[in-house]
């Protein structure tokens, strides 16, 4: 990308903050959300929800779901004990960012977004406890945030993002390659961009910008690989971006992996095969998360048994 | 087996609490002997498997039937009756539509690519431990379909094997019923099979033509020796069965059975996790397979 795109780009960011309506309790909980969850306050959070009417509905009608045990949830507070902090995070952050972009400018469908954000973050996290990285909760807030970029793209350049999205789908390849392509940059750059805007720490905005660059990815450090990895793991698992890919990923032999291995010798020891059923379990989990928040569609994946 | 009357004794009702930590004991064991995982979320599969052993034992508490694969004399034959029964119902046709996707999509065109350089325009296939023979007429339907299409201009032949003869004559009779067939599609049963009547279909002489069934064991090295210029195999719980030396053997062969850029596919929870180093673990979409490289690796390889 030349210097006047990244210009460009950077001036177009910040008109986001008068497009769209991020909710107010945003930034207040991307303070939380960097913290881990043994630290994190449950009365902080109890407080932050019940700002939002909206979000606090949706966090009793989840708790209330037959996914969380059927309890008759009646406030906030038992709501946030019954959900527990953990996907109680990941959903508030996911009903925000949904609000950062207006309804009709979805481009890739809301819920398969959230579907692959949450997949990521799980795995990347699933992935770092593995591996003995010392940051587990970072991991998964890495891989949550990786495409954030998507959304840039949807709400700042929604027609054209829109034609990337319909020929990736229609020559069944990454969406990247098309976005580079179409766009002249990819939802790494705009990512890159947002969580500079945020302030969100260096690390984060790396992970984000490296992760579908293998280049960058030995310099970025390992949070960045971890989600490189993730990413693919969840594209063959049918947690991508709404259309079928064709793919095939071999993880050992990527770059990410043998940038990780050097540093983290744990990582020999993981059975991927076993690491990928394992996986599939909790991406079952996922789906029914997403589902019962936004209350999707759900794209079918074959049966495994 | 001696099920039947095991039945007869008992009225046990086994305690199928997958709290129990005897069968996430179970459970590592039976990935540390097969290879087989069962992840947190597939237990109950396991544990219902137990428990129809468990019947037949008479035993209700997961710790005594832990003893039964552990420490009785009869350990070696209760594990094979308990993999028996995990490995159960894996035989129908198209049970794996994510192996042919992958075949499809990505490895027949990686590999046509190559070939397709030299003058023999020429795919094998191999289904190493084919049972009663659901897997190679999926694959010859498969292919078949293919002729006009991917496959145009190419020549293909199956090799079917089995060690037991009586799961290789109904290979070769070729009959089956609904169970077999419940993923195979109307037109796929019109085009390549043939009514024979008590609601059972035959595969037709085109189908037939496609697959050479014979008999081998994976364990006679003369024999795989002489099973070279593979371009698949597919060797689906099979593996589970053999000891670590063994299956460590077996898997070479099949490695230098393969031409480079050939492909090996496993049962969907098998895993080569040190068993063996030489093949490359590719995730495709909804499944995985071994690749044989086509260099040789540069060092720091991952199985």
């Amino acid at each position: 990308m030349n210097s006047t795109l990244h210009a460009k780009l950077e001036t177009e960011i910040k008109k986001l903050d008068s497009i769209s309506t991020a909710p107010a309790i945003l930034m207040p909980l991307l303070d939380i959300l960097r913290l881990p969850s043994e630290k994190i306050k449950v009365e902080k959070v109890v407080e932050l929800i019940s700002y939002d009417g909206s979000i606090a509905a949706q966090c009793l009608r989840l708790a209330n779901s037959p996914l969380y045990g059927r309890r008759q949830t009646e406030t906030v507070r038992s709501a946030v004990m019954a959900l527990g902090l953990e996907r109680i995070r990941s959903m508030l952050f996911g009903l925000c960012v949904n609000r950062v972009v207006p309804k009709d400018k979805w481009v890739i469908e809301p819920d398969a977004f959230w579907r692959h954000s949450l997949g990521c973050a799980l795995v990347t996290q699933r992935m770092a406890k593995k591996i003995e990285y010392p940051e587990p909760e970072k991991a998964y807030l890495a891989g949550l945030l990786h495409d954030l970029g998507f959304l840039v793209n949807s709400v700042l350049y929604t027609e054209d993002f829109r034609e990337c999205l319909r020929r990736a789908a229609d020559q069944q390849v990454a969406l990247h390659v098309i976005e580079e392509q179409v766009l002249g940059f990819t939802h790494c750059e705009t990512g890159q961009m947002l969580c500079e805007h945020w302030g969100l720490s260096k690390e984060l905005v790396d992970a984000a910008r490296c992760h579908h660059d293998v280049s960058l990815l030995p310099a970025a450090g390992p949070l960045a690989c971890l989600v490189h990895l993730s990413d693919l793991l969840c594209r063959v698992r049918y947690l991508g971006y709404g259309y079928e890919e064709v793919i095939a990923v071999d993880l050992g032999g990527d770059v990410a992996w043998q940038t990780l291995v050097t540093t983290y010798p744990a990582l020999e020891n993981m059975d991927l095969v076993r690491f990928t059923l394992d996986i599939d379990g909790a991406m079952e989990q996922i789906v029914a998360t997403v589902d019962s928040v936004f209350g999707g569609k759900r794209i079918a994946a074959p049966a495994t048994s | 087996m001696s099920i039947g009357i095991a039945k007869a004794k008992s009225a046990v009702t086994p305690d199928t609490n997958p709290g129990d930590p005897a069968y996430l004991k179970i459970r590592d064991l039976i990935y540390r002997i097969s290879g087989i995982y069962h992840a947190e979320e597939k237990l109950y599969l396991l544990i219902s498997r137990c428990a129809r052993r468990m019947v037949a034992l008479g035993v209700a508490s997961p710790p005594e039937y832990l003893e039964h694969l552990t420490t009785w004399g009869n350990r070696d034959a209760e594990l094979r009756l308990l993999l028996n029964e995990i490995t159960i119902g894996e035989t129908y046709m198209f049970r794996h539509p994510t192996q042919l996707d992958a075949l499809r999509n990505v490895i027949l065109p990686q590999i046509l690519q190559v070939k397709g350089l030299i003058s023999l325009k020429r795919l094998r296939f191999w289904c190493a431990g084919c049972s009663t023979g659901e897997e190679p007429h999926t694959l010859a339907m498969f292919l078949l379909e293919q002729k006009d299409k991917l496959l145009a201009g190419w020549t293909w032949d199956i090799l079917a094997t089995d060690l037991n003869d009586n799961s290789l004559e109904i290979a070769r009779a070729g009959i089956y019923g609904e169970y077999a067939l419940r993923n195979t599609s109307e037109l796929l049963r019109r085009k390549y099979f043939k009514d024979v009547g008590d609601k059972k279909l035959q595969a037709n002489d085109l189908l037939k033509s496609q697959i050479r069934f014979d008999r081998l064991n994976l364990s006679d090295d003369s024999k795989m020796l002489f099973q070279k210029g593979m371009d698949i195999i597919f060797c689906c719980n099979v593996l589970i069965y053999f000891d670590l030396a063994s299956k460590r053997r077996v898997v070479q062969h099949f490695y230098s059975n393969l031409l480079p850029g050939g492909h090996l596919f496993l049962g969907h929870a098998e895993s080569l996790f040190q068993v063996d180093d030489s093949f490359r673990l590719i995730h495709f979409p909804g499944t995985t397979a071994y690749c044989k490289p086509t260099a040789p690796p540069a060092g720091g390889g991952k199985k």
